[in-house]
């Protein structure tokens, strides 16, 4: 599996790289920009939704968290965005650990609608603050360098990629992780600290979503509460991972770049049903639960494993037949 | 006063819903989407018809009674399919649901950007009339004792009949009941039916009360939370004081302080009560 996925993981990145070299539309670059920090969007969701069997429905609000983060340090205290970036990731994680400390104690249906309420809430105190300029939002310095962006975006969604492959699949605390979403009591009996690891994962899912809030700050260079604070945020970062499938890091990435496709699409060419788009996203959520419960990805895999289980069923029964025919 | 009127309504939403977690052992997101369909149909009923909307709330109980009926059966089968995990699926079907469901309200009824739901732009939105030509006070008056009706009727049901000893004993434990002969598919359907026409009940009240809008939902599926971790989950005797408390505390914000901070505040409290009593004001949730 691991060096598989770097003869997968390397090639990708080396043309992701190349990319902007051969891309000189501008429009473009952007669309790819966006995707690729829909990707790490939906990455973050998924280790704590796929992985822990939690849902957080306040993922929208680290991600404007670590964007108001950044786009205050840098406006009212002028920092430089080297030094505010980091501090956007460290406010979510900080967020995800106070706002985590009484909910993760709730059952997993409980924790998503308090975090839902708690993004509620968030949404509601940015629009009533001064500081952050209320629903008229926040104006950040333009910085005009779609590569600089791209290239930024890239390098955080695949670090994030790669921490979160070596967290989640390659040491054990993947299986801790699935361990309790499997059986919280269990786990506890063999000797894991559930509210622990849950901490654990919850930071290491907001830390992200915060970072790429700051950077998507300062890329679009404006933001008010009901663009990075609103619902739409976290609905679709839910959308791509229960469609492309939980519990894995390949579904999300899947997930997130057809949504994305059909999101950019839509909103090319009927701009005008922007509602529709709402009624798809909930159509899409409820069909794929209803049909595809593992998500595209878990069930393409799932469809595989199956035929190689066949294969080797009829293999070993084979060799049973002839063993027993030489007996 | 207000408060005690406004936590009425909230006692007949959260009894509801967390009977629907009693049984189900999910929570519905959609909770606030049937309140707004409900406040909707009271609305547009009362128009077409004339008739008061207190006459219109028997009609409205049934008919999406019927259509929770209906439902219920697909987010039976989420919840009893053996792939991934059946729990968290069944809360993102009705995650779905109410995405969906808000879109729908938002393409049909209108829509104003995202403003706050407090405001509504549209003054016909507003029920004016009433047969009764009561005051104002006077329809809160109603809806008090509407809740007070509703919450007595659903504890007769629970508690004095068949219907509500099968329901019981499902919340209690699922596989036990169906070897005493509960059918669980059927009693959850209906459960579910009966909550989903209360809420409706409750929106058309609602909307005679306070406004209608599409967006109103939300802020309902909250405060329905709120109250059901306040009292401490699946224990039913304590949301009427849970949902007086929340009733209170959102009418003294309203009156003496910033009317954008309720939620806030709200949360503030939650969030104290959770980490000192995780099981609720009572400390007797599960």
């Amino acid at each position: 599996m691991k060096d598989k996925s770097i003869r997968w993981g390397l090639p990708i990145l080396l043309v992701l790289i190349a990319l902007p070299a051969v891309v000189q539309d501008t429009f473009f670059l952007r669309v790819i920009t966006e995707a690729i920090m829909w990707i790490g969007l939906a990455l973050a969701f998924d280790v704590l939704a796929g992985y822990t069997g939690y849902l957080n429905f306040g993922h929208g609000a680290f991600f404007g968290l670590g964007a108001y983060t950044t786009a205050i340090l840098m406006m009212q205290a002028h920092w430089p965005f080297a030094l505010a970036l980091p501090m956007g990731g460290i406010l979510a994680g900080v967020g995800a650990l106070v706002a985590g400390l009484p909910t993760l104690r709730l059952k997993g249906a409980y924790f998503a609608i308090a975090t839902w309420a708690l993004s509620r809430a968030v949404q509601q105190m940015a629009l009533i603050m001064d500081i952050t300029g209320g629903p008229d939002g926040m104006r950040l310095p333009s910085f005009l360098n779609p590569q600089f962006f791209y290239y930024l975006m890239l390098a955080i969604v695949a670090v994030t990629f790669a921490l979160l492959w070596y967290l989640l699949e390659c040491s054990p605390f993947g299986l801790k992780l699935k361990a309790i979403r499997e059986d919280d009591q269990g786990a506890m009996a063999l000797g894991l600290n559930p509210t622990k690891l849950k901490m654990q994962a919850f930071i290491l899912s907001a830390v992200p979503t915060g970072v790429l809030g700051g950077v998507y700050a300062y890329w679009i260079t404006f933001i008010d509460p009901a663009s990075t604070l609103g619902d739409l945020v976290s609905d679709q970062a839910l959308v791509m991972v229960v469609f492309g499938g939980m519990g894995t890091l390949i579904g999300p990435v899947i997930g997130a770049l057809l949504i994305f496709a059909f999101k950019t699409l839509f909103w090319a060419y009927l701009s005008d049903f922007q509602l529709l788009y709402l009624i798809i996203l909930g159509a899409v959520i409820a069909l794929s639960v209803v049909f595809i419960p593992n998500g595209l990805w878990g069930t393409l895999r799932g469809a595989r494993s199956n035929r190689k289980d066949e294969a080797k069923k009829a293999g070993s029964s084979a060799a049973k037949l002839s063993q027993s025919e030489g007996e | 006063m207000d408060g005690i009127l406004l936590g009425g309504i909230y006692i007949t939403i959260a009894i509801a819903f967390s009977l629907t977690y009693g049984v189900m052992h999910i929570i519905d997101f959609a909770v606030g989407e049937w309140i707004m369909f409900g406040a909707f149909a009271g609305y547009y009923l009362n128009k077409v018809t004339g008739i008061d909307p207190f006459l219109l709330l028997p009609v409205v109980f049934i008919l999406f009674a019927m259509i929770g009926y209906l439902i219920q059966p697909v987010i039976h089968r989420v919840l009893s399919g053996n792939k991934g995990n059946p729990l968290l699926m069944g809360l993102v079907f009705t995650f779905g649901l109410a995405i969906m469901f808000q879109g729908i309200a938002l393409t049909v009824f209108g829509f104003y950007s995202n403003s706050t739901p407090s405001v509504f732009s549209e003054g016909s939105f507003f029920f004016e009339k009433f047969g009764f030509s009561l005051t104002i006070s006077s329809i809160r008056l109603a809806g008090l004792i509407y809740a007070l009706a509703i919450t007595a009727a659903l504890h007769y049901l629970l508690k004095k009949t068949n219907f509500g000893l099968g329901v019981r004993a499902l919340a209690l434990n699922r596989d036990s009941a169906g070897l005493m002969g509960v059918n669980g598919k059927q009693t959850a359907s209906l459960v579910y039916g009966l909550y989903v026409g209360v809420s409706a009940m409750t929106g058309v009240l609602i909307g005679c009360i306070l406004s209608v809008s599409a967006q109103m939902g939300t802020e309902y599926t909250i405060f329905a939370f709120f109250v059901v971790v306040l009292a401490g989950m699946g224990y039913l005797a304590g949301v009427p004081w849970a949902a007086l408390l929340l009733g209170m505390v959102q009418s003294i914000f309203l009156i003496y302080f910033n009317p954008g901070h309720t939620l806030l505040a709200v949360f503030a409290i939650l969030y104290i009560i959770l980490l000192i009593s995780p099981r609720g004001l009572f400390g007797r949730g599960v």
